[in-house]
Order: C-alpha cells, then structure tokens, then sequence
C-alpha cells in the first residue's frame, strides 16, 4: 500500500517522515508512507472449525429437543388414554434406578466413603421429591380447571421455549434455574389438563379433573427427563465422549419414532427440524466464517492482561 | 429620644395629686397608674407606696404631680415643684391640665449630676381644636408628622389607656408581622405593669385609708355577688370533687381490675377511654390549687365549660330517648338489624363461592373459604341471638352512662357497633394474612424462578445457586401460588371493602368525640362576648396633633394617643372603630391557641401508604388514639 506523497511536493527520503503529531515535519498533514496499516490484523483470533466436532457439540441441543419432543409424546400417549398411568410410574422408576446405577457406575474413582455419604443425601432428596410432589398432586389436578385451554397451551409452549434457550448447553450438569423452573411449570399446566379417571374422581363429577396418578406421573417423569437426564449425560460426556454421540442419536430416533406413532406429520417436522440443526447449521457455521472481516489494530480500546503469576512466588 | 406617658383615662377628670406608676427601664416610658388626692401625709404615701412594691412586686413610684385646678385654686405650681424635693426621683414630671381644654402641659424636670433640678422640657402646649380621629396601624407607630422642634428638644407622647381593659385582657405574642422590638418589649411591660398592680386597686373611695386615690376602681370596687359566692362554694366542692376522684382512681386501680386481660379490654373499648380522659379532666379542674398563669386557667376553664355542656346535652338526650321507653324499641331493633346484616354477608359469601362477577375461581380453594367464613359468621350470630333477651335490660342500663355526656353516648355507640361487626373484622384478618402471605410467597418464589434471591444484608437482589430439590420445590409452590392468586385475591378485597365502611363509621364517631373533648368553648365565648380580654396587640389612634407653635417658647407639643387593644395581623387592612375600641384576637387562633391536647383521633398513615398497605395485605388500622399529652 503505497500511498506516497498524495498532494503537495514531497521532499527526498533525507528526512524520514515520523508518525508523531508534535513535531513539525516538512510533510504535509494528510501524509503516510508506506507503512500505512502495516498494524492491521484482519480476523485475528478466527477460529477454524472442524465440521465433524461443531455437528458433535450441536448434537447436544438436538438431543434436547427431541428429550422435549419424548415429554410430549409420553403426555399424548397419556391424553390420550393409550398408556395407564401406573405402568408409565413404573417403568419411570425403572429407569430412573437404572440411570442411577449407571451414574454411579461411571463416577471417578474416589474415596467409598465419599459414595456412602452421597447415596445416603440421594435418598434423602429422592423421599422429599417424592413425597412432596404426591402430597401436591391433589392440590395440583384442579389448579388450571378454570383456564381456558387455549391459555393453557400457550402458556406451556411459552415456557417450553424458555426452557431450550436458557438450557445450560456447556455445563448441563448443575441444572440452571430458570430452565428447569420454566421446564417443570409447563409439565405442571400440562398435567392438570389431563382427562380424568372416571372410576377415581367420582361419577358425579361431569367436568373431567384427572386423577392425582396422572399428575403424580406426570411430575415424575419431568423431573427424570428435565432434571436428572442433563446430569447423567453431563457423566457421560466427561467419561465417554464416543458413548456421547451415540446416546445423542439414539434419543433423537427415539424421539422422533415416539411422535411418529401418533402424529406422523410431526415426527416428519421433527426430523427435519433435527437434521437442520444437527448438519445444516455448523455447515452454515462452517461457510460463514470465510465471510467474515473483522479488523483490529492499535486504534481498539486497551485490554489489560493481568499477569497473576507474579503473585505466585 | 420620646418620652412615652401612659395615662389612664380614669385619671383625665381627676383631682391634684401625686401621680404613681412605674418607669419602664431602658424605654424612657412611664405608666401612670393612680393619683394620690390632697391631703396626704408623705410619710404615709412613702410607706403605703413601699407596701404596695411588696405585695404587688412591681417597681412603684412616685412619678411626679398631676395638677388640675378648679376654680378658686391657684398657686399650686410652686408647690407642686417642691414636692419634688420631698420624693427624689431621677426625672419628676409635672403634668397639668385646664378645665375645658383637651390637651396637657407637661415639664419634665431632671436630676443632673450634682443634684438640681433643671428643667430640661419645655412646656407642651394642647390646643384647642378637636380630636382628630387619624387612625394609625401597625404595632406602636407614633411618629407625628409636622412635629418642629431641633435635635434637642425631646418629645413627649401621651398615650390614653383604658385601664379596666388593660387589666383584665390577656396579651398574646403575635406570630405572624413583623415585630418591632422597641415597641413589643414596651407593650407587654405596660400590660405587665398594669395587671400586676392590682393590689393597688384595691382601695376606692369609700374606704377609710391614710391615702385617697382615683384609678379604674375608685368608684367602688368591681364584683358581682354571684362571682362571690360561687368563688367561696368552689373550695368545699373541688375538695369533695377531688375526694370522690381519688376513690374512682383506687378502685380503677385496684388488683382486681388491673389484670392483664381487662386492661386489654378496657384499652380497646373507647368507652373506657373516654371514661379515663374525663376522670383526669375532672382532676385537673378540681384541684383545689389555684391557675397561676393564664394558660393554666385558661385549660381549667375550657375543661369545665366543655364538661358542661356536654354533661347537659347528654341529659337531653337520656330524657328524650328514656320517653315513651325509646330505649326498649332501640334494643328491640338491634337484633334484627344485627341478623340482617348476617344474613346479607352470607348471601355476599354464597355468591363468591360460585362465579362471582363471571371471575373463574379455583373451585376447591373458593369453596373451602366460603365455608369457613360461612361458619364463623354462624357462630357469632348464634352468640348474639343467645344474648338477646338480656340486650334490652343491658342497653337501659348502659344508656343511662350517657348522662354522664354526650361523648359517652357517642362512644358506646361506636363499641356497641364494634361489638356487632366483629364478624366482619374477624373475616376480614383471616382474608388479609392469607392474601399477605400469598403475595409475600409469590414474590419470593419469583426470585427463585429466576435464580435470584434478596441479600438482607445488602438489602437488595443477588443471583444464587439453588440445590436441586430447592428448585423443584420451589417451581411447585410458585405455581400453586400463582393459580390461586385470584381466588385469595377476591376474598381479600370483598372483606376489606366492608371493613374499611365499617372503619369509616367509627372514625366519625371518634372524630365528632374528638371535637367535643378538645373545642375551647370558654376561650370562644370570651371572644365572642369579652372580646379585649383576648388581646393580640394595639391600635394606637390619635387624638390630638401637634399644632403650630402660638407662643415663642413652645416648641414642641404633646400628642396624645389613645391606645386600644387590637388585633394585628393583616398590616394591609385599615380596621377602623370609634366607638368600641376591642378588636381582639382571630377566632382561628383562639381555637388553635386554647385547644386542649385530646387523644386525637386522626388517620396515621397518607392516602400514599394506606394504598399500599392495602396492596400489600398488611391490617390496616387506620385511625390512631395519641396518648394525652401533658403540656
């Protein structure tokens, strides 16, 4: 880049033109040598992206989706009256003794002790999840009986969708807060919209309350999808990140196998959905990054670089 | 430097005489109070004078000489100069007056510094015409325009004063103006000066003393016989009052009723209250100590009159409700209207548990509450239908309390309205913690959605960590609490509203109470009918100018001012009044000034904080008792 000389007479190279402002130079003003943005960076710090490990960590938010598509299915399936409660409560408590099992199984090799102590804390968090949420069923069931359906649909879409954004996609395993809030009021506005079990609540009741089992079920299998789910794959990821991937894909058939049983069209949507986020958009990633210009020169604001090791003597 | 005299109007006809009075210090005023007539023997006027500073306690003197001689007496003014000499004063001043003509003559004689006399005024001449009725405000104007005279003739102003007015009025501060501090150190000092020599006044003409005088009294003294009397009945009946009181007071306090649940009783029933506050009224006027300061008598005197007349419009009203047994209809009516108003409220209740106003209500919630409130309001019905053969013979004997006055039968009538809607109060505490607490939960819960929680420390919202089971349970209620807000949330406000009319009632009824204990009728009817006895300043008003010098020798001249008591405090208005010279203090003042410190009744929080008190479920009790202040 040669902007040599633009206007006026430049004199020889017998005095070398400074970039200082206080000094009085026989240039004029406006004048730059050859050195002008020699200290432009272009896209420093630009990342290179390997497709393969982008689709792995997108994999993580396919994974989720579908996890929300399972929920639906399995709330369908009850609405629907195609699955009993109590053979939903079971093999929930199946799985979640499974997963248990299998978290503990992969957890790193510490002291027993410190096993013993935690078994016994599960235990305990287990009783109080339990007990507290079948003493709430009853209170639970008639809570959106006087909303309107409409209301109650989109108050769970809404808050289904807060939940998948405010997921905690890097770390899943302490569960952030507002992601499982909004996660569990949705199950709970769902719940309560279940039809009822006409020989429990009472023939004379003509408004359909569902029974505090479909509730209860309900609460159970959203704190195994919602709430202990994220930490085992959490587990898993650390330990076995092949197993990952795999877990990834299984969940995401499943999924979409479960909406395809009874709605065929959104389980097609829901592929496509899936396929998008999983392969399109780290391609879109991938290809934009060559669109991208970003400069940086000695004109930005001042970072400081802390250097703590002076600290550690 | 003006010389101000103080002159009684009761003196202006008087004979010769010695003049007595008191020199204000530091003003170069002097305020005449008597005349003491010929003949008098100078040892006695000496030792008569030095009682009268004693028992009255204020400085008096002999001023100087009055003269006004009839026909046939001439001569006296050699003698009146040598009278100086008998009593020795810093200046002696010689006042004479002509029959027939208005103005005065004053010398004023000094006492230099090697003891003579010289006679430093001039003579001040009246003149002949009129009173020139120029009507001057603002507190002590008197500057006279088209007074001759250089630098070293002093002046002299003679101010005319009512002296029986001055006596007997009271001068309070004025608050508002600007004070002009030569003249409001002046006025309260003659004010002063004046009621505090009344033992002065004691002796009129027909006494038989060593010294004759004339001042306001001379031509007898003032009283009424039922003054007299009653001023001798009020010993043995504050001494028998003040007994009685003490009796009540020991048996109020004795063990038996001083337990822990009556006093929380008789602190809630105001009409114990207004019981209390009366007996100490009735303390403070029956104390057999005399009111020094007029503050003192002022209260003791609004008290009495207040009791009264409350007294007797309670005894109206027992004679009017006791005729044609009014009181039996009343207690028959009573119950009736309590059962309606129950049954209204239920009927309220019935409503709410279906779909009031078409509100959907959570069903197990609404019918829960309804129910519990439909029963509480069963049982205390069921109460009052158990009390109601006995309710005409307790409110015959309850009404007759009201002879005790008409703040009593007020009183009862707001506990006897307490006492029949306790239901509603009852209601209304149960509907505000359950909605108090709602919204308390929900707001906490909502920071626990969001992962926030309060720093009390800091004292405002932080981000937290939660445990997992903290989360879950915490989503569970919030949503609990969420869908059942409007439910609570309608009972609440239904319940309040009926409170706050039925508060509303009370508060009237406390307030009118109020307004009897505290009005200062006796400082009213002082105002209305003795009006200078309130005073708030003085008009002064002039009535003789100077004049242009007749003879060479008189320079300067006397002006004479009348002095009214007057109300000052709208220096823009030009209040003229010929004829009675009283204008007193502002009725708004008076009743600010003398009102007695009640327990007042008055709303404690604004419009402001009762709004969100009410927001935020807190109980409200919108009308506060003040404990009496003693001032």
């Amino acid at each position: 880049m040669g902007a040599d000389s633009g206007s006026g007479a430049a004199p020889g190279p017998a005095v070398p033109w400074r970039k200082v402002l206080w000094e009085r130079q026989p240039f004029p003003d406006n004048y730059v040598d050859r050195r002008f943005l020699e200290e432009l960076r272009r896209n420093e710090g630009l990342r290179q992206y390997r497709y393969w490990a982008v689709v792995q960590e997108a994999g993580l938010v396919a994974q989720q989706i579908s996890c929300v598509a399972l929920f639906l299915t399995l709330w369908l399936y009850m609405e629907q009256g195609l699955l009993s409660p109590s053979t939903l409560l079971w093999t929930g408590l199946l799985c979640a003794l499974l997963g248990y099992g299998l978290y503990q199984a992969l957890a790193p090799r510490g002291d027993s002790d410190n096993h013993h102590r935690t078994r016994w804390s599960d235990l305990q968090s287990a009783s109080i999840f339990l007990s507290f949420t079948f003493g709430f069923s009853p209170v639970l069931r008639t809570l959106t009986e006087s909303v309107c359906t409409d209301t109650v649909y989109a108050m769970t879409a809404l808050m289904l969708l807060a939940h998948l954004v405010a997921f905690p996609y890097a770390q899943p395993s302490p569960p952030g807060s507002l992601s499982l809030n909004a996660a569990l009021f949705a199950s709970v506005c769902l719940a309560s919209r279940l039809p009822g079990d006409l020989h429990t609540s009472g023939g004379l009741d003509s408004s359909s309350s569902p029974s505090s089992l479909h509730t209860f079920t309900m609460l159970c299998w959203a704190l195994l999808v919602f709430a202990l789910w994220p930490c085992l794959l959490q587990r898993l990821r650390d330990c076995a990140p092949w197993v990952f991937g795999c877990v990834c894909v299984l969940v995401g058939v499943c999924g979409v196998g479960g909406l395809g049983s009874l709605w065929p069209g959104g389980a097609v949507l829901l592929a496509a959905l899936l396929g998008t986020v999983t392969l399109l958009c780290p391609l879109l990633l991938i290809r934009l990054q060559s669109d991208k210009d970003n400069i940086q020169g000695p004109w930005d604001e001042a970072e400081i670089q802390e250097d703590l090791t002076h600290f550690l003597h | 430097m003006v010389l101000k005299i103080f002159f009684p109007q009761c003196c202006n006809k008087a004979d010769s005489g010695l003049l007595v009075g008191r020199w204000i210090p530091g003003q170069n005023s002097a305020v005449v109070l008597a005349v003491i007539h010929y003949p008098f023997i100078p040892g006695q006027v000496k030792q008569y004078i030095h009682q009268m500073r004693g028992q009255s306690g204020v400085d008096l003197t002999v001023l100087g000489s009055w003269s006004m001689p009839k026909e046939g007496q001439e001569g006296m003014e050699s003698f009146l100069r040598d009278l100086s000499t008998i009593f020795p004063q810093g200046q002696w001043l010689q006042l004479s007056r002509e029959m027939g003509k208005i103005g005065f003559r004053c010398h004023v004689l000094t006492r230099d510094q090697n003891g003579k006399l010289v006679q430093q005024e001039k003579e001040l001449k009246e003149d002949g015409g009129g009173e020139k009725g120029g009507t001057k405000r603002g507190g002590g104007e008197k500057e006279v325009e088209g007074e001759e005279g250089g630098g070293e003739k002093d002046k002299v102003i003679f101010i005319h004063y009512e002296q029986r007015k001055v006596m007997l009025s009271q001068l309070h501060p004025i608050d508002n103006g600007v004070p002009d501090p030569q003249t409001e150190s002046q006025l309260p000092q003659v004010f002063g000066t004046v009621c505090q020599s009344e033992p002065l006044f004691f002796l009129d003409k027909y006494d038989d003393g060593p010294v004759k005088m004339t001042h306001w009294q001379s031509e007898g003294r003032e009283g009424s016989i039922i003054v007299e009397l009653m001023k001798q009945a009020s010993t043995p009946v504050c001494l028998l009052t003040t007994w009685m009181l003490t009796l009540w007071t020991s048996l109020c306090s004795s063990r038996i009723l001083n337990m822990r649940t009556m006093r929380f009783i008789s602190s809630k029933l105001s009409t114990c209250l207004q019981l209390s506050y009366r007996t100490e009224h009735l303390q403070t006027v029956c104390s057999p100590t005399r009111a020094t300061a007029h503050n003192h008598f002022m209260r003791k005197a609004n008290i009495f009159v207040s009791f009264f007349v409350d007294v007797s419009l309670g005894l109206l009203l027992v004679s009017w409700m006791y005729r044609e047994n009014r009181i039996g209809k009343l207690a028959n009516t009573l119950v009736p209207a309590a059962d309606h108003v129950a049954k209204e409220l239920e009927e309220l209740l019935q409503w709410l548990m279906g779909a009031p106003a078409g509100l959907k209500m959570n069903r197990a919630l609404d019918q829960v509450l309804g129910r519990f409130f439909l029963y509480h309001i069963h049982l205390w019905i069921s109460y009052i239908h158990l009390m109601s053969p006995f309710i005409e013979m307790i409110l015959w004997y309850v009404g007759l309390s009201a002879c005790l006055g008409l703040t009593f039968a007020l009183s009862l009538l707001s506990d006897i309205t307490a006492l029949l809607t306790f239901h509603i109060y009852f209601v209304y505490v149960y509907g505000a913690r359950l909605y108090c607490m709602t919204v308390y939960g929900l707001s906490s819960l909502w920071r626990l959605f969001r992962g926030k929680k309060w720093n009390v420390l800091r004292q405002r919202v932080d981000s937290c960590s939660y445990d997992l089971d903290q989360l879950f349970i915490g989503t569970l209620l919030f949503t609990i609490l969420l869908f059942l807000l409007p439910t609570t949330a309608l009972y609440y406000l239904v319940f309040t509203l009926l409170r706050l009319v039925v508060v509303m009632f009370q508060g009237v009824l406390h307030l009118s109470v109020d307004f009897i204990n505290s009005f200062p009728l006796f400082a009213m009817g002082l105002r209305l009918f003795r009006s200078y006895r309130l005073a708030e300043g003085v008009k002064f008003r002039v009535l003789v100018r100077n004049q242009e010098p007749s003879t060479p020798h008189d320079d300067t001249y006397p002006t004479h001012v009348s002095f009214t008591v007057f109300l000052l405090d709208k220096p823009r208005h030009v209040y003229v009044s010929p004829t009675s010279q009283i204008n007193p203090l502002k009725v708004s003042s008076v009743v600010q000034t003398y009102r007695t410190p009640t327990y007042s009744c008055y709303p404690k929080d604004s419009w402001l904080a009762l709004c969100k008190k009410l927001f935020l479920g807190e109980l409200i009790y919108p009308w506060r008792h003040k404990t009496t202040k003693i001032d």
